[in-house]
This record gives structure tokens, C-alpha cells and sequence, in this order.
């Protein structure tokens, strides 16, 4: 065993010291990045959470108040009905005619263009949330200069904002704008991201301070992320 | 399933542990009879849990209301051949809040550091004890192995969600002291663990 701190650091303890909460948030935001596409960390991060789960028991059970089965069972009812249109492959068909929104109509438009009238297929994303639930829909013009997101489940952000990121491989988030919970944002990509809007790259959304990420780069939660791909 | 003559602790658990599993798999496939189950059977354990990273009433409810939308979408990704699913439901609370609290502002931040000083880290009742499974036993006697101000920096971590440097201040050690007194301990308890 090495007592070198920074070899200790990384390797399987990464997964260990993930689970016991004491890394800062790039460290823990880079390691559950990780976790989606490496197998053998996410099996280190199982281990770990089945042996120091036990721990939990010596906390004294707090009753929550009625109230949040409440609001839980009201997000079931209206996630129903995005349950079965997201398992529809005519999404984007439901999106025009349901959600009067012009900016989906419009996307659909697009869409249904693109694909008859270009040799490269558009691309799109699906982007969802840790726990599998979609967020959003993304939509890029052809040439990757501007996309569209459409809000597929309305989260309440409660005071904060919903910045957009581009992610190309092996490089740092780029922040793409803002963006909103409750109705479709079409969003101008700058000029030198351009050529990062490929299917290789991958689009995240996180929480914010209003106003967007001071530091430009996410500083918040990320709420839903997915890869580009070709519709 | 043979139910033994004299009903154990551990008898109770296991069927307690199949319970949940059941009811994982009924909600994967659209049962909201089984989330509500589920709900009822754990709720007030993983409220606690939340309770205990975030010291906030309000945000331990918006996670714990989180936690169980996530497991109705998601309770397919359960399995029962690798996983407990208490641990399973404990991972995703601890997961979450530690994430609710590192997206705080510093300033929130601090205060909670301050608050949480104050919070006396409960050692488990005798009580509480004669319920204790085996894998938690197993993992009590593994960190009464370890130097008793690092174990005590594990279970700070573990129940606070602290970082390596709130631990490092409050304990009043420097950092890279702090570091690597918890990879020596979790290294040490792997090893303890796996014996």
C-alpha cells in the first residue's frame, strides 16, 4: 500500500471516496461522467454504496410531512402522459400538435425537410436526466449554427436558471446560453462551436444562479445530458 | 421460502429485503401501488438521511419527493443479485443530497459546516442494535478497527456529505492530512471488509 496521497487518489479509491461524499463538485460532477461510460467504475461505485449503505440505519427515521407523497403522486399522474409519448417514436408529430408550441412545429418542419431534402441526416438529442427521466429535446439546424430545445417534462427550477453545454470529447464544457423549463428556447451557436456540434460531442443542462454560470463553466447540478445523434 | 420456528432478526430482514425487491420490480413495470409500498416502508428512513446532509427541512422534502419520481422512473435499473435494496434506495438519497448541497452557495455553505458541527453524530442505540443486520455489523466492526479520530471522519463523510476540506477545517488538520486519513481508512476497511 502507498501512502503517496496523489497515487492514492486515483484508481479504485476514486469509486470509494465518490460514494462517502468527500469530493468537491468537478471531482464528483468528472467521476459520475465516468460512471456512464466505464463498467468496471460503476461496479466500484455498486460495491462501495452496498457496504456503507448499512450505515444509514444508525439515523433516527424522520417522518416527512403528507405533503410530499402528495406532490409525488401529482408528478406520476402528468408523467404518465410524457411516459407514453416519449415511447412513441412519432414524438416529434405529438410535439407539433400538442404543445401549441411554435418552435416545436416549426422543429418538425425542419425535421421532416431535412430528412427528405439533405444527404446528411439532422441531428438530434434526447437529453435525460441521471434517473433516466427525459428533460429535453434538441433539435440542430443543418450547418450546427443554432438548435432548439424543447422542454419535455416541466421541472420547477425554483429560482435558478437552465444553462446549456456543449461537450466535445476530452474538452471542457462550452456554454451555449441559457435556456428554460417551460417553453422551447432556440438557442444561436457562436461561430467557433460550430464544428464541435457533431454526433461525437454531447449536450448537458445545468442548474445555475440566475443569470447563468459565473464562471463559465457549469457550477450547478447537471440536470439532463444525452449525445448527439443522427436522426 | 421454509419460515423458520422461531422468527429471527435476520428471518425478518430477509423478508423485509424481499418485500422491497418485489415491490422495485411491480413499480419497474408500472405499479404505483408498489412505489406507494415502497414509499411507506422507507420514506422515513431516506427523509433522514437527506435530513441529516442538508439540514434543511424544505430541501430534504424537494430531494426525498425527487428520489422517489427517480426510482418510478428508473426502478428497472434495480437488481436484486447485486444489490440490497435499501442501499440501493440509500445510494440515490445520499447521491442526491450530497449533490443539492454542493450546488449551494458558499456563503450556505458555511452556515450548514457550522450547523452540522453542532450536530452530535448519533453512535447507535443498544436498541437500535438488536436490529442491526449483518452487513452493517460486519462494516461497525471494520471501522472499530480503524484510528477512532478517522472513523470518526468516515461516518462525518459519510452522514454530512462533507468534502475533504470542510473535513480537514473542522477537524483542524491540514488537508493533506485529511486525505489521506480517509484512503488509508477506506482502503483499510476494503481490506476488512473482503476478509
Amino acid at each position: 500500500m502507498s501512502d503517496d496521497p496523489t497515487t492514492e487518489g486515483d484508481g479504485k479509491l476514486i469509486a470509494a471516496e465518490y460514494v462517502l461524499g468527500v469530493l468537491s463538485t468537478a471531482e464528483r460532477r468528472a467521476v459520475q461522467a465516468r460512471i456512464a461510460r466505464e463498467p468496471a467504475l460503476r461496479a466500484e461505485v455498486e460495491y462501495w454504496e452496498q457496504r456503507l449503505g448499512p450505515l444509514a440505519s444508525e439515523l433516527k427515521p424522520v417522518d416527512p410531512p403528507p405533503r410530499v407523497w402528495a406532490k409525488i403522486e401529482a408528478t406520476l399522474a402528468a408523467d404518465e402522459s410524457h411516459r407514453t409519448l416519449w415511447q412513441s417514436l412519432p414524438f416529434w408529430r405529438w410535439a407539433a400538435i400538442g404543445s401549441a408550441a411554435v418552435a416545436a412545429a416549426s422543429l418538425v418542419a425542419f425535421v421532416n425537410l431535412a430528412r427528405f431534402q439533405s444527404p446528411n441526416p439532422p441531428l438530434v438529442a434526447k437529453l435525460e436526466s441521471s434517473s433516466g427521466g427525459a428533460g429535453f429535446v434538441v433539435a440542430i439546424d443543418s450547418g450546427g449554427a443554432g438548435l432548439t430545445v424543447v422542454p419535455a417534462a416541466l421541472s420547477d427550477v425554483n429560482q435558478r436558471a437552465l444553462e446549456l453545454w456543449l461537450i466535445a470529447p476530452g474538452e471542457q464544457p462550452r456554454s451555449l446560453g441559457l435556456i428554460e423549463a417551460g417553453r422551447p428556447v432556440h438557442v444561436s451557436v457562436p461561430a467557433e462551436l460550430i464544428q464541435r456540434v457533431t454526433p461525437l460531442s454531447t449536450l448537458a443542462v445545468s442548474l445555475e444562479p440566475l443569470g447563468g454560470s459565473p464562471t463559465g463553466l457549469p457550477t450547478g447540478p447537471v440536470i439532463a445530458s444525452g449525445k448527439l445523434t443522427k436522426l | 421460502m421454509d419460515a423458520p420456528v422461531a422468527p429471527s432478526v435476520a428471518a425478518a430482514q430477509d423478508a423485509a429485503r424481499r418485500q422491497l425487491a418485489t415491490a422495485l420490480a411491480r413499480i419497474a413495470g408500472g405499479d404505483q401501488q408498489a412505489l406507494q409500498f415502497l414509499y411507506r416502508e422507507t420514506a422515513a428512513k431516506l427523509f433522514a438521511v437527506c435530513h441529516r446532509i442538508l439540514l434543511d427541512k424544505g430541501e430534504a422534502e424537494d430531494v426525498l419527493q425527487e428520489i422517489y419520481i427517480a426510482v418510478w422512473r428508473r426502478a428497472g435499473a434495480f437488481d436484486p443479485n447485486r444489490a440490497s435494496p435499501i442501499s440501493w434506495l440509500v445510494a440515490i438519497a445520499r447521491n442526491r443530497s450530497i449533490d443539492r448541497l454542493r450546488s449551494r452557495a458558499m456563503a450556505a455553505r458555511q452556515r450548514t459546516i457550522d450547523e452540522a458541527a453542532d450536530v452530535s453524530d448519533s453512535a447507535p442505540t443498544a436498541l437500535a442494535q438488536l436490529e442491526i443486520s449483518q452487513e452493517h455489523r460486519r462494516l461497525m466492526d471494520c471501522l472499530d478497527d480503524l484510528e477512532p479520530q478517522h472513523a470518526g471522519a468516515v461516518r462525518s463523510a459519510f452522514f454530512e456529505g462533507a468534502t475533504y476540506g470542510e473535513l480537514a477545517q473542522r477537524m483542524s488538520v491540514p488537508l493533506g492530512t485529511m486525505k489521506s486519513w480517509i484512503r488509508r481508512s477506506l482502503q483499510r476497511l476494503r481490506e476488512c471488509l473482503e476478509r
